[in-house]
C-alpha cells in the first residue's frame, strides 16, 4: 500500500461507505462519474460518512487531476439540502499486476482499514451512470443485509457476448443461481466480503486483471455469501475497439471461470438446479443506439481456426465434434449455423482440457477464440431481426442447454 | 631336461598365479562397482519416476508437446518413464566405465578419462537439443494461435518458420558445444540465418505481395483509416 495513501486512510479513521473507482486513462468519462457518485452519496446516504477512492494504473492522461478538480458546488441544484458529512476523496495508484483486479484489491484494503458498512465498486468509463446507482448498490447491502449486489443491465441485444454466451450460463448451470451480469463491472458488496476477498492468495493471477469480476461473483456464490441483483438501467461505456483486447480479456475471464471450477469442482458437480436471485429496482425501457457488428470477418476468422488450428482442438475435443467444426466451415455465409448443443459441449470440454492439462492453458484458451466469434457469429446472424426480449429468450435457452448437458461435464470430468 | 621343464612350468605358473593374484582384486572391485551401480541405477530410477508423478511431469510434458514428439517419434513411454530410464541408463553407463576402470588395464585408463572428459559437452548437448526443440515447439504453436487470431492468412506458414529457426539455432549451440567443426557450424548457421532473413525479405516484398498487403491494411485499419465495417460490441 502506497505510504501516503495509508496516511489518508489513517486519518479518516473509519467509513460508513466507501465507494471505489478503478480507472486507466479514462479523463474523458471520469468526471461524469465521480460526479454521478457525489450526488449520488449525497442525495441517498446524506448522513453516512463517505469515502471515495480513485485506485489508478498510472494513467498519463490526467485522469487522477480529473478526479481531485470535480466537485459539485452547489447541492441545491440536484438536492433539497446538503449532506451532514462531506465526502472524502482519495487518489491513489495501485500496485502489482496492471489490471482491473489489482486496482479493485486497493479498495478493497481501503475498505477493511476503514471499516466500512457498505461499498461499491463502478466503471470509470461510464457514460450512463446516474446518481441512482448508488442507492441501488449500496442501499441492499447497507440497508438490506445483503453481501452481494450484481448489476442488472438493459444493454444492446448483442452486447455483452462472453457473458451471455459463456460467462452467464455457465456460472449460473455450475452454481445454480441465476445472475445475469456476473462480470457487470460494477457491484455492491459488504466490508465483510471485501475483507474475505483479501484473505485470498490470487493477486498474481488473471484475478489481478480482467478476471476480478467473476472471482468475486463466483466466490460470493460458492461461499454461501447473501446475494441479489439491482436494476441499474442502460450500460453505456465510453467508445473503444473492442476487438483491441479480446485476446487477452477472454483469455483472462475464462480462466479465472474454469481455475474456479477447479476450486469448486465438489459444490458444483452436487448443483442440480437453478434458482432466481432477489432483484432490487425498478425495470424500464431504454433506447439503445445501434451497434455495428462484422459478422463476415468472425466467420472468416472461425474458417482461420478450423483450418489451422484442429490439431490443437483434436486434443482437447472427440473426433465427431472436430468433425462437426469443420462441415460448419464449410458453410456458405448465408447458410452459416453454430448449434447452442455444440458450443455448450466445447465450453465444456475446454474446461475439462483446462483442467486435465493436454494443451498448456494460455495456448488452450487463445485457441478457443475463433470457435467463441464463429458462435456470436452465429448468434447474431439469428437474431438480426428479433426484439431483446426475444434475444434475451434466446439466451435463456442456451442456459437451458448448458444445465441440461451438465452430466455430459460431470461424466467427462470424474 | 626334466628338471629344466618342471622350473619354466613352475615359474610360469608362479607368474601366472602373481598375475592372478594382482588382478583378482580388481575384478572384485569391478564386480562391486558393477552390482552396486546397478541398484543405485534402479533405486534412483524409481524414486525419479515417483518424483516426476509427483510433480505432474506427465501433464506438464503435454502442455509443452513433448508428449506429443514422443508419440510422434513412436515411443510409447510416458515423458516421466523416458527420463527415469535415461537417467538409470546414464548412471549404467558410468557405472561399466568406472567397473572397466577398476581393472586397471593401461589400454582403458586414456580412453576413460577421454570420455569423462568429454560427458559433460554431451550431456550440455542434449540438454540444449531438448531445451531448444520444446520451446520451438511452444513458441511455434503461440504463433500459430496469435497468428490465427489476428486473422492471417500465412499463419501455418509463420508458426513453421518460427519452430525451424529456433530448432536450426539450438543444433547449432550444440553442435558447437559438442566442438564439431565449430567454424563451420557457425559460418553454415550465419549463411542459413542470412538466407532466410533474405529470403523473407524477398518474399515479403515480391513473392509474398499479398501477405505484405494485408499486414499492410491490417495496420492501417488499426489506425481507424479503414472503410471497412468495424464492430461495435463490447464483448464483456
Amino acid at each position: 500500500m502506497e505510504k501516503s495513501f495509508q496516511v489518508q486512510l489513517e486519518e479518516i479513521k473509519a467509513a460508513d461507505i466507501l465507494i471505489g473507482i478503478p480507472s486507466y486513462n479514462n479523463a474523458r468519462t471520469i468526471s461524469h462519474v465521480v460526479r454521478a457518485v457525489i450526488a449520488g452519496l449525497a442525495k441517498y446516504f446524506p448522513s453516512a460518512r463517505a469515502v471515495m477512492v480513485n485506485s489508478d494504473g498510472g494513467s498519463t492522461d490526467g485522469t487522477q487531476d480529473e478526479v481531485r478538480r470535480v466537485q459539485i458546488e452547489d447541492f441545491k441544484t440536484i438536492l433539497t439540502s446538503h449532506p451532514v458529512n462531506p465526502i472524502q476523496k482519495i487518489v491513489t495508484p495501485y500496485h502489482g499486476i496492471p489490471g482491473k483486479g489489482s486496482a479493485f484489491r486497493t479498495i478493497f484494503e481501503a475498505a477493511r482499514a476503514l471499516r466500512a458498512k457498505a461499498c461499491a465498486v463502478v466503471d470509470s468509463d461510464l457514460r450512463s451512470i446516474t446518481p441512482e446507482w448508488m442507492e441501488l448498490l449500496l442501499g441492499p447491502v447497507y440497508e438490506e443485509g445483503f453481501d452481494y449486489v450484481a448489476p442488472l443491465y438493459t444493454r444492446h441485444k448483442f452486447d455483452g457476448t462472453i457473458t451471455n454466451s459463456i460467462v452467464y450460463p455457465l456460472t449460473r448451470s455450475l452454481y445454480g443461481k441465476r445472475i445475469r451480469q456476473p462480470i457487470g463491472g460494477d457491484f455492491g458488496f459488504s466490508g465483510k466480503l471485501a475483507e474475505f476477498y483479501l484473505t485470498k492468495d490470487v493477486w498474481e493471477t488473471d484475478v489481478a486483471r480482467f478476471g476480478i469480476d467473476v472471482w468475486m461473483t463466483t466466490l460470493t456464490v460458492a461461499e454461501g455469501f447473501k446475494v441479489c441483483q439491482s436494476y441499474l438501467g442502460a450500460k453505456i461505456h465510453d467508445a473503444k475497439d473492442p476487438g483491441s483486447d479480446l485476446g487477452p480479456m477472454f483469455a483472462q475471464v475464462v480462466s479465472s471461470v474454469y481455475r474456479l471450477m477447479e476450486e469448486y469442482q465438489s459444490l458444483w458437480k452436487g448443483v442440480r438446479e437453478t434458482h432466481p436471485v432477489p432483484t432490487f429496482g425498478f425495470r424500464y425501457e431504454v433506447g439503445l443506439e445501434p451497434v455495428s457488428v462484422n459478422v463476415e470477418r468472425m466467420i472468416g476468422n472461425f474458417r482461420l481456426g478450423v483450418r489451422d488450428l484442429t490439431e490443437i482442438w483434436r486434443r482437447v475435443l472427440l473426433p465427431e465434434t472436430v468433425g462437426w467444426l469443420e462441415s460448419i466451415a464449410r458453410l456458405s455465409e448465408e447458410a452459416f449455423f453454430f448449434p447452442q448443443e455444440l458450443w455448450v459441449r466445447l465450453v465444456y470440454d475446454f474446461a475439462l482440457a483446462y483442467s486435465k492439462g493436454p494443451v498448456h492453458r494460455e495456448h488452450l484458451l487463445k485457441s478457443m477464440i475463433p470457435l467463441y466469434l464463429g458462435r456470436v457469429a452465429s448468434f447474431v446472424k439469428e437474431n438480426q431481426k428479433s426484439s431483446a426480449d426475444e434475444v434475451e429468450n434466446e439466451i435463456e435457452s442456451l442456459c437451458r442447454a448448458f444445465e441440461e448437458m451438465k452430466p455430459y461435464l460431470i461424466e467427462r470430468w470424474a | 631336461m626334466g628338471e629344466v621343464w618342471k622350473v619354466t612350468i613352475t615359474d610360469s605358473l608362479n607368474r601366472f598365479l602373481e598375475k592372478v593374484l594382482i588382478f583378482l582384486p580388481n575384478l572384485l572391485a569391478m564386480i562391486t562397482i558393477l552390482v552396486v551401480g546397478f541398484l543405485i541405477a534402479w533405486i534412483f530410477k524409481r524414486l525419479l519416476f515417483r518424483f516426476l508423478k509427483a510433480i505432474q511431469f506427465d501433464r506438464v510434458s503435454r502442455q509443452w508437446g513433448l508428449a506429443d514428439v514422443l508419440s510422434k517419434g513412436g515411443i510409447t513411454y510416458s515423458p516421466a518413464n523416458l527420463l527415469s530410464r535415461f537417467f538409470y541408463w546414464v548412471i549404467v553407463f558410468v557405472t561399466l566405465i568406472l567397473g572397466v576402470n577398476a581393472l586397471e588395464v593401461a589400454a582403458t585408463q586414456n580412453l576413460i578419462a577421454q570420455v569423462f572428459n568429454y560427458l559433460p559437452h554431451l550431456f550440455a548437448a542434449v540438454l540444449i537439443l531438448v531445451i531448444g526443440y520444446l520451446i520451438a515447439i511452444f513458441l511455434g504453436q503461440a504463433t500459430l494461435i496469435a497468428a490465427v487470431n489476428a486473422q492471417m492468412e500465412s499463419a501455418k506458414l509463420l508458426s513453421r518458420l518460427v519452430r525451424w529457426l529456433l530448432i536450426i539455432f539450438s543444433l547449432t549451440l550444440a553442435l558447437s558445444q559438442l566442438g564439431i567443426a565449430e567454424k563451420v557450424i557457425t559460418a553454415a548457421f550465419s549463411v542459413i540465418f542470412g538466407g532466410i532473413v533474405l529470403a523473407l525479405a524477398i518474399a515479403f516484398g515480391w513473392g509474398g505481395r499479398e501477405l505484405a498487403k494485408e499486414f499492410l491494411e491490417r495496420l492501417y485499419k488499426r489506425n481507424g483509416k479503414s472503410d471497412e465495417k468495424e464492430d461495435q460490441i463490447s464483448h464483456i
